[in-house]
């Protein structure tokens, strides 16, 4: 049967996305490797750490075999500076995403490039970013997935009281669901090609998608006419150069 | 195994993916765009799709070979592989069928040009014209052959109007970009021209994303 859910990722697919992340448990229990599809685990060896993907990670948790060690993002501090940042210093932009991996090692220039060229067609969720090595203070692509996944069923590996965290991440979510809605009055004007959301997360997205799609093509479906025009005008009177002097327009939501 | 396979080893600095988390990624990227892109994609080339159900296969030999023997330590190997075997049926199936229902969606569109048949599979192309020349008679049997035969084509496009269905390759679509680079896009009013950094999110039309996320630039989310 062909699938009856509309384009685009939905929230449950979102969900089972963000489970591929990695993240590092400190085993209780000795496990032998197992050879999955998606190639072979560590071996688990007490108490050194190893990095799994969230579903595994969550299933070895509920049976008490694992601790689940939170991303540094996570931690309160993080989560504090963050929301310094996205409500005082930079009150129109999402926080800028985590740097990639070819950047994340500055003190070892050469390492840095050789990780480049293996992880160049890596991206979100296969991406380390949420182990224990992730750098603190930028939120990953899944960063909300991973932290209710994380506060639900490994509540108590938290460093502080989960209801902490819980309450720093509900004012995140305010924070910057509150940039989403006011990204609408960008797309009402929206009469330019591009618009960029750099540093929105996945659930996010997957929530307004319907709505901004639906505006953008709405905008476009209304315009059609008058974009016929201009692109008439434009070949007929000499090639007026429109990229150049418009070029600020695409502007950071 | 040469003494390059050997430096590998000891090597820290050495990350090479290996093939089945490659793999995973491309099944997952390809699932992901197939979800979001407007027109049906092309069918990976690159053999993708037969190593998976190759490797699918081989996984569930080995759960019923483990399931003799009722060893309590392999048993919870047992739970993950199966659980990870789930994971990796819905993401096949969830593939297929946002495909198909394109295919179901666009039938004759799909089967017009050779550039667009080659995008489907065997399989999906046997699907498709079959499905096809079974409605075509159907229609056929029930009220078509009543009309003049000037009027009996399902792909007319006399008076300006074609009736075969076509996708609409304008609409909106998130991509990510998985480097820096130059993106064109239109607009209503203007069109812009700017420079993105890798991982930037950018709403544009699919007309204008289709070249960045065929050339491997960019990725659908």
């Amino acid at each position: 049967m062909a699938l009856p859910l509309p384009p685009g990722l939905t929230q449950p697919e979102v969900a089972f996305l963000a489970e591929m992340e990695l993240v590092t448990i400190v085993p209780r229990q000795r496990l032998e490797s197992i050879s999955l599809l998606g190639g072979q685990t560590p071996p688990l060896r007490p108490p050194h750490r190893a990095e799994l993907p969230l579903w595994l990670a969550l299933l070895l948790k509920k049976q008490r075999r694992a601790n689940i060690v939170p991303p540094p993002w996570l931690h309160p501090a993080s989560l504090s500076e963050i929301i310094t940042r996205e409500s005082k210093d930079n009150p129109d932009a999402f926080s800028s995403p985590p740097p990639p991996p070819s950047r994340a090692h500055p003190t070892e220039p050469g390492r840095a490039r050789r990780l480049a060229e293996s992880d160049a067609n890596l991206s979100p969720p296969f991406q380390p970013s949420c182990t224990a090595d992730a750098p603190a203070g930028y939120l990953p692509y899944h960063w909300l997935e991973v932290a209710e996944a994380l506060l639900a069923h490994a509540g108590d590996d938290m460093p502080v009281a989960a209801g902490e965290v819980r309450s720093l991440l509900r004012d995140l979510v305010e924070v910057r669901a509150a940039k989403m809605r006011s990204s609408t009055s960008t797309l009402e004007s929206f009469g330019g090609g591009l618009t960029s959301l750099r540093g929105v997360g996945a659930m996010e997205l997957a929530e307004s998608r319907g709505f901004v799609l639906g505006v953008v093509d709405g905008v476009r479906k209304l315009g059609a006419s008058a974009e016929a025009t201009r692109r008439e005008e434009e070949e007929f009177g000499g090639g007026r150069d429109v990229s150049d002097d418009e070029s600020d327009e695409d502007m950071g939501i | 195994m040469d003494i390059d396979d050997i430096l590998r080893e000891v090597d820290p600095t050495f990350h090479e993916v290996p093939q089945e988390k490659r793999d995973l990624q491309d099944l997952t990227r390809a699932w992901v765009a197939e979800r979001s892109a407007p027109e049906l994609l092309s069918w990976p080339s690159d053999g993708l799709f037969e190593r998976i159900s190759d490797s699918i296969r081989r996984q569930i030999e080995r759960i019923e070979e483990m399931t003799g023997d009722m060893d309590p330590k392999t048993n919870f190997a047992l739970i993950v592989i199966q659980t990870e075997l789930e994971r990796f049926k819905f993401l096949v199936r969830s593939y297929l069928r946002a495909r198909l229902s394109k295919i179901d969606r666009h039938a004759l569109h799909y089967l017009s040009t050779d550039e667009l048949r080659a995008r489907l599979s065997d399989t999906e192309m046997a699907y498709a014209s079959r499905h096809q020349a079974l409605l075509h008679n159907h229609y056929l049997s029930s009220f078509l052959s009543s009309f003049p035969p000037a009027l009996q084509n399902l792909n007319d496009t006399s008076g300006g109007i074609a009736m075969v269905d076509t996708p609409d390759l304008e609409s909106a679509v998130f991509i990510r970009l998985l480097n820096d680079s130059l993106v064109m896009g239109r607009g209503v009013d203007t069109d812009d021209t700017s420079e993105f950094q890798e991982g930037d999110i950018v709403i544009l039309r699919w007309s204008d994303a289709k070249s960045l996320v065929e050339s491997g630039r960019a990725e659908l989310v």
